[in-house]
């Protein structure tokens, strides 16, 4: 069934079916979570089966968005480069549509999304507290998630946005270590600060495009292509700001960055896992879908601070997490060192003579900032599942009174050294890719940032397998709780092999992913350039008629 | 045959790979006692090696061998004429300097002369191996295109390849078996390590773990395999990486030491600070050429008409045919070339790449190196690397793994400019003192060796960085094979020791174990480079391998130093350190083989080893003794020097402090005889001094490392490098990331914090407003309501009467009102 | 008869009034009190028909004061009715003991 080739010939139930596959592949967790509530709360087992089971359905919806999607079909045929793209007025008095899509840059997310929380809710076992409410919470963030990454309308983005901010505030609240209200209430007002930084530009945008919300005509406008609309380039380097902060709050960037070690440390191992799996890539979704495209004059213009924030988040990432004694601490201090290879692939948009060149090494930092996401998704989500097997056993994370896991458990210290790889950027795992592919990147852009951000492998290298060698090699555990550590159970290997081998699968065949999202940021980066070489026309032209907001 | 090669070698390739996955499993399938594991290993890479023999044989006989016909400087008339153009060419460096540029200006105006000239030199050039290729790449897969950029995974054979493949392949099919003898205490249930130090002082128990030991074993030969095939830097980088952490996962095969898991990420550490450099080097070719990939892709018709432009590699877009470097005339830039003999264009303009960036990609690539073969100055990690178990060493930490660099130094000489070769043949230079000197005074049996790595591998560089391509990469095919011969003896004693590695508590083991005393000296000679002098019945010295390499590179060395004399220290070192290298060598064996015993507990137990572990130091010392039969006109240096790029150095660099002139191989050849005297004589004469001091015994060793107490103490803490780089690096690093976190800590988290507190204050103060502001003024009203009724109550007595008063005298007042108030 | 004339009636009515008002004044006999309220009813009465026959007012006097009669009459059934209730309450008509709606 392939659903997304020519608009023009697209026929009635063509567009009727891609709109209730996206409608169902989004609010399949809110069924699912309503007839969660029906269940009697002291059926935790079965509770958790029903929520596995709708994880693994809407897992299984996604794969199908993943068989419909075809990233060959001409981009330039297609709405503006979306398939199974639909709209239907939703509150007509404001211009605000139900508008679905997906692309290559929206649907490796939503696959990975539909994946992290099929396996965050396998390793929900350990949740005792209140499962009902819990699943029901976890399902309802689904919902949220997969929404943003879909929607293509902008008040509705906003809105799934805000959505999954409220599970995930109770998800910490309630189900989280000993500082959990501190935690939760960071992370929410943190979020809640970038949201209200998203909602000015937003209203910005939409005072100023004659009142609409849809993002594709936003971009339009923004890239010159309706000539009724301009976005002037002071107005843009504004709203890119707004924007740029209220995503980078969310991935996060130095220095915005504090409220993820307490989120994580304070998070249940699950929560950690949708959080550093898929909560940070909506900050460089938001920029890549929304920040890019609607403001590339203000993209541009800000392209040098974007790197240089890249490249010192990945450096301090690096460096904090070097200090760190706190197991979850530390990778989550990793995860701020490897999402800022993702500002740093995204950023390197440079504007020379021979254009022509450039803007290939262009392309390539943003498919490597995807790819990074992807990978760091991957690795995280291991990452932090590896920190939680430990801590359901002893039940703490101080690195220095661990030591001699690897003769405890052998086979879980196995996967954990792959997935630690994996973070590390060795080759044939994920996270190589992505670094390297964004660190190559570089070096047109701006030969220092290059090689600072070259030198955070030695960083990166230092930090984790210090972090090996303290907790899994050595003689013998330190730390109490001795008795309990018993070799990780089939379900615990079962997640940490899924996560491996997709780890190993995307490092060894990147091209997978590549082919996906290539066609769909190839668009983006071709758009972005001929809108910003022409905004000053367009702009003077505006400027006679008076148009200019 | 380019299809059957990549066949054959992909099999020797991925082999080892099937293998480590089914090994780690090893549990699953079979029980911890079970030696099935091993031979699956061993199974392995022999298999890879008779691949990889088939692949050297299918080739030589598709070019009938003409590698082995070709002479680079013998009779052969087409060598000679080649050689001969290099020799004027390189003649008159200040001609040769201009020549480029001149060429070079002149080309956007006559590009045609010069496209002819240049066509003649690589007729030239491929004359030997007619029409036959000799040399050939291919793409498995690509990983990523974006645009015009690619970046894929691709193979590429010539005879250096294939050389190295069997090279690899042989040695590491001997080291595994040897193995299973010396990893055969891993066999059991219950292995208690001595070594670790458990707070309780007992001694630690775990099961065995030899599968892992192998699994291990046949990854890093899947990873280093994968290195020598690259058909692309890229690649190189990939497999770069994959062996280091091989490398780490087997020096940290011990986990449980403590000394080991340091060791081990030390190791990885360092390299990762080459490959720092690499990762530059890598990203200025990329940014500035655009490809990874070294060899051409030729333009290609399919049947549907699509036609495939013409890739250029990175050696034709840098060198011409005749390695020229197109250097523009202020020598700011070099002209891309397009392998065809002209020069590269982007639209109307010439492609270029300034020359700065050139050199620093050589040197970003070098660094690299640096890290991958312990060199000046990262070689700190080498030594520590032997906390592994000694197969390991043998394998990765000498023979193959360490060689990486210098193969992958040779394989990107076209791209290294003379600055680049300069500072790799000082860096060489400096690598193989430093070594050697410490080697002088450490008494752990591996360490010595380890040292003596660190000192060949200069030498290898020092090669490279001369001029000597073929010289340094010959010495790293025979050093692979005594290193790992003399590698496996220490393993040997070690073994038959009980794990004693201390050198001054053996003596006399010769008695005790003869094979491995033979074995030993084998290695010894070898490195040494002895031979017996004046006797040349074939035309050239009777000798063991390591006498034929060490002289074409010192022969080298003559010869440059010629060229270039104020460069004269790259000759007389290395000279000296020959002589040291044949006095610690000889040392070693004294002191372990020799005398009488100094520890009559561990002479007691020593034992000579079974079959397992004789056999293969049998195999590598026939091959330690032989591999380089024939010296510089035997087939291994002939095959070696048949991928030989031509002369790097034949432009000199813009940016050099001094003109440099690389020899050719005729002037090289002009000095073998006397640099080779001058060797021998440096070799003869260290061996007998250590004979006289630890044999004869006609001066006390100890009586002089304490008349040079301060030398010898500053040879034992290494030059202190471990401890600069604690001071220098490894400190502030930490205290760096202290400070991050204090930052996030106490700066963020404060602004954070204290603007939440600012804001409970501000609430506070709003509470406060609001309560005594405008909750007050409502209260007020009501107070006064309140206050004015509670008042007004006394007089609502209740008391009919009283009201009754109270209306007539109402009624009174207000009549009396009436009637004065109103007018009449 | 013109000999009485208007401040004739009218001194009688205001002897009559004074009395009622000081007749509830000094009463504590609820009863009394009610004597004293019909005095300055029938004061007031006599005021009004005085007023009527002596001005030009016509016979609105005289209605006044028939109404004012029937009224009175209300007045005192409700009157005693409530004498009655405040002795079954208080067992007395003391007026002065039913202070109960002092403030």
């Amino acid at each position: 069934m392939r659903l997304g080739c020519c608009i023009g010939e697209r026929s009635e139930s063509e567009m009727v079916s891609s709109e209730a596959l996206l409608t169902a592949v989004v609010f399949l967790p809110t069924v699912w979570a309503l007839i969660t509530a029906f269940f009697e709360p002291k059926a935790t087992e079965a509770i958790r089966y029903f929520g596995l089971f709708g994880t693994a359905l809407t897992f299984l919806l996604t794969l199908v968005l993943l068989g419909a999607y075809d990233p060959a079909a001409d981009a330039k045929t297609m709405q503006d480069g979306m398939q199974m793209y639909f709209s239907h007025p939703w509150i007509p008095n404001w211009s605000v549509n139900y508008a679905m899509g997906v692309d290559g840059i929206s649907l490796p997310l939503v696959l990975l999304t539909g994946l992290i929380s099929f396996l965050a809710m396998l390793a929900s076992w350990s949740i005792e507290k209140h499962v009902k409410g819990y699943v029901i919470l976890f399902l309802l963030l689904e919902t949220g998630m997969l929404g943003v990454f879909l929607s293509l309308d902008f008040l509705l983005f906003y809105i799934f946005w805000e959505v999954m901010l409220l599970p995930m505030y109770f998800l910490i609240g309630i189900w989280g270590g000993p500082k959990r209200e501190y935690a939760a209430i960071k992370f929410f007002i943190y979020t809640l600060f970038g949201g209200v930084l998203m909602l000015i530009a937003m209203l910005m945008l939409y005072f100023n495009s004659g009142n609409s919300f849809d993002l594709l005509h936003l971009a339009a406008i923004g890239q010159g292509k309706v000539p009724e609309f301009v976005f002037g380039p002071t107005f843009q380097i504004l709203a890119f700001l707004l924007l740029f902060i209220g995503f980078a709050i969310k991935l996060p960037a130095f220095p915005f960055h504090t409220w993820l070690p307490d989120a994580h440390v304070e998070a249940p191992t699950p929560i950690s896992m949708i959080l550093a799996g898929v909560l940070l890539k909506m900050g460089g979704y938001g920029i890549l879908r929304i920040a890019f495209p609607i403001l590339p004059y203000g993209a541009q213009y800000c392209a040098y601070g974007i790197v240089a924030l890249g490249v010192f988040s990945i450096i301090y990432g690096a460096f904090a997490a070097l200090a760190q004694t706190d197991f979850k601490r530390l990778v989550a201090y990793s995860s701020v060192s490897h999402m800022g290879y993702v500002l740093l692939g995204m950023g390197v948009w440079k504007i020379g003579e021979q254009a022509d060149q450039s803007i290939y090494y262009w392309q390539m930092g943003v498919n490597a900032a995807m790819f990074q996401m992807i990978a760091h998704g991957i690795s995280s989500a291991g990452m932090f599942f590896m920190v939680g097997v430990l801590y359901d056993r002893v039940h703490h994370r101080d690195l220095n009174k661990f030591g001699g896991i690897a003769g405890l458990m052998p086979q879980y210290t196995g996967i954990a050294a792959g997935i630690f790889f994996a973070g590390l950027g060795l080759p044939g795992l994920c996270g190589f890719i992505g670094e390297i592919f964004s660190v190559l990147s570089a070096w047109q852009f701006d030969k220092l940032l290059a090689i600072i951000a070259a030198a955070g492998v030695i960083l990166t290298a230092g930090y984790i397998l210090w972090t090996i060698q303290r907790v899994y090699f050595g003689p013998a555990y330190k730390g109490e709780h001795a008795e309990a550590i018993v070799p990780a159970n089939s379900r615990e290997l079962l997640i940490g092999y899924t996560l491996l081998g997709f780890a190993i699968l995307l490092g060894v065949m990147p091209q997978l992913l590549f082919n996906l999202m290539d066609p769909s940021i190839s668009l983006l980066v071709n758009n972005m350039d001929s809108a910003y070489r022409a905004l000053p026309d367009v702009a003077a032209k505006a400027a006679e008629t008076a148009l200019v907001p | 045959m380019g299809e059957t090669l990549r066949n054959l070698l992909t099999l020797a390739w991925l082999l080892p790979l099937v293998g480590f996955l089914v090994e780690i499993y090893a549990l699953c399938w079979t029980h911890r006692l079970s030696k099935a594991p091993a031979y699956l290993a061993v199974g392995c890479i022999s298999a890879g090696f008779v691949c990889s023999a088939a692949a050297l044989l299918t080739w030589g006989a598709q070019t009938q061998w003409a590698a082995l016909k070709d002479t680079h400087h013998g009779g052969d008339h087409s060598a000679a004429d080649h050689a001969d153009s290099h020799a004027t060419a390189e003649g008159e460096p200040s001609v040769e300097q201009d020549h480029p540029a001149d060429a070079a200006s002149v080309l956007p105006a006559a590009d045609g002369e010069v496209h002819a000239a240049v066509t003649n030199g690589h007729a030239a050039h491929e004359e030997p191996s007619a029409s036959v290729p000799t040399q050939f790449g291919g793409t498995y897969y690509t990983l990523g295109t974006f645009g015009p950029l690619a970046i894929s995974l691709d193979w590429y054979i010539d005879s250096l390849t294939l050389v190295m493949f069997t090279m690899v392949t042989f040695i590491a099919t001997c080291i595994h078996v040897f193995a299973i003898g010396y990893m055969h205490d891993e066999l059991t249930e219950d292995y208690v390590d001595h070594e670790v130090h458990l707070p309780d002082h007992s001694h630690f128990h775990r099961p065995g773990r030899f599968h892992r030991f192998f699994a291990f074993l046949s990854l890093f030969c899947f990873s280093m395999l994968g290195l020598v095939l690259a058909g692309n830097i890229f690649q190189v980088f990939i497999f770069w990486e994959l062996v280091g952490i091989c490398s780490y996962l087997l020096i940290g095969f011990y986990v449980e030491r403590q000394s080991a898991s340091t060791a081990a990420n030390k190791a990885f550490i360092m390299n990762r600070v080459g490959d720092f450099g690499f990762l530059i080097g890598l990203m200025i070719i990329w940014t500035s050429l655009g490809t990874f990939r070294f060899y051409d892709v030729p333009a290609t018709h399919s049947a549907d008409g699509h036609t495939s432009k013409q890739e250029v590699g990175l050696f034709h877009l840098i060198r011409g045919d005749a390695g020229d470097l197109q250097v523009s005339k202020d020598g700011s830039s070099v002209y891309l070339q397009d392998g065809h003999g002209g020069l590269m264009k982007a639209g109307d303009e010439f492609r270029t790449i300034p020359y700065w960036l050139l050199v620093a990609a050589g040197l970003g690539v070098f660094a690299g190196c640096i890290g991958k073969s312990a060199q000046f100055p990262l070689q700190t990690w080498l030594p520590d690397a032997m906390e592994g178990p000694t197969p390991v060493s043998a394998l990765v930490h000498s023979a193959t793994m360490v060689a990486a660099g210098v193969y992958l130094a040779g394989r990107f000489y076209p791209v290294f400019t003379p600055e680049v070769l300069l500072t790799i043949a000082y860096i060489g230079c400096i690598t193989l003192f430093i070594g050697a000197s410490i080697a002088l005074v450490v008494t752990d049996i591996k360490r010595v060796l380890a040292y003596s790595t660190i000192s060949q591998l200069g030498y290898m560089m020092l090669a490279i960085g001369l001029g000597g391509w073929a010289a340094g990469l010959f010495h790293l095919v025979t050093h692979a094979f005594f290193k790992s011969l003399m590698f496996l003896s220490s393993g040997s004693v070690i073994a038959g020791c009980h794990h004693v590695q201390d050198m001054e508590r053996m003596g006399g083991l010769r008695r005790k174990m003869p094979l491995t005393a033979a074995a030993m000296l084998v290695g010894v000679i070898a490195i040494s480079g002895l031979a017996i002098p004046g006797l040349k019945p074939f035309g050239e010295p009777i000798a063991f391998s390591g006498y034929h390499s060490k002289d074409a590179i010192v022969a080298t060395a003559l010869a440059y130093i010629k060229l270039n004399s104020v460069h004269g220290l790259l000759f007389i070192i290395p000279l000296i350190t020959a002589g040291i290298t044949a006095f610690y060598m000889f040392r070693l064996w004294f002191l372990t083989f020799s005398g009488a015993p100094r520890d009559a507990h561990v002479y007691e137990h020593a034992h000579e080893n079974p079959a397992v572990m004789v056999g293969p130091l049998f195999v590598l010392s026939i091959l330690a003794a032989t591999c380089a039969i024939g010296g510089e006109s035997g087939p291994l240096f002939k095959l070696l020097a048949f991928s030989e790029p031509v002369p790097a150095g034949a432009a000199s660099g813009a940016l050099a402090p001094v003109q440099i002139a690389l020899p050719t191989h005729e002037q090289v050849h002009a000095v073998h005889d006397a640099a080779g005297s001058m060797a021998l004589l440096a070799a003869i004469i260290g061996a007998g001094l250590a004979y006289a001091l630890y044999c004869r015994k006609l001066l006390n060793p100890a009586d002089i490392s304490r008349q040079l107490s301060g030398l010898n103490d500053f040879l034992l803490d290494k030059w202190r490098f471990d401890d600069a780089y604690d001071y220098l690096f490894v400190r502030p690093m930490r205290i760096v990331g202290q400070w991050c976190q204090g930052f996030d800590r106490h700066v963020l988290d404060k602004i954070l914090n204290g603007s939440a507190s600012t804001m409970v204050t501000v609430s506070a103060w709003d509470r406060w407003f609001d309560e005594k502001f405008v909750d007050g003024l409502v209260n007020l009203v009501g107070q006064v309501a309140h206050s004015a009724g509670r008042s007004l109550r006394g007089v609502q007595t209740g008391q009919l009467r009283q009201y009754v008063m109270w209306i007539a005298v109402g009624v009174v007042v207000l009549f009396a009102a009436l009637f004065t108030a109103l007018p009449k | 008869m013109d000999s009485a004339g208007l401040n004739a009636y009218l001194f009688v009515a205001a002897v009559l009034f004074v009395s009622g008002v000081v007749c509830m004044a000094v009463k504590r006999n609820a009863i009394g009190v009610l004597m004293g309220v019909e005095l300055v009813l029938n004061g007031a009465n006599l005021n009004l028909v005085a007023f009527s026959r002596y001005t030009t007012l016509g016979l609105d006097g005289q209605v006044f004061a028939l109404f004012v009669i029937v009224l009175a009459a209300a007045e005192a059934a409700i009157a005693l009715a409530i004498a009655l209730n405040f002795y079954n309450n208080h067992l007395t008509i003391d007026v002065d003991r039913g202070n109960e709606m002092h403030g």
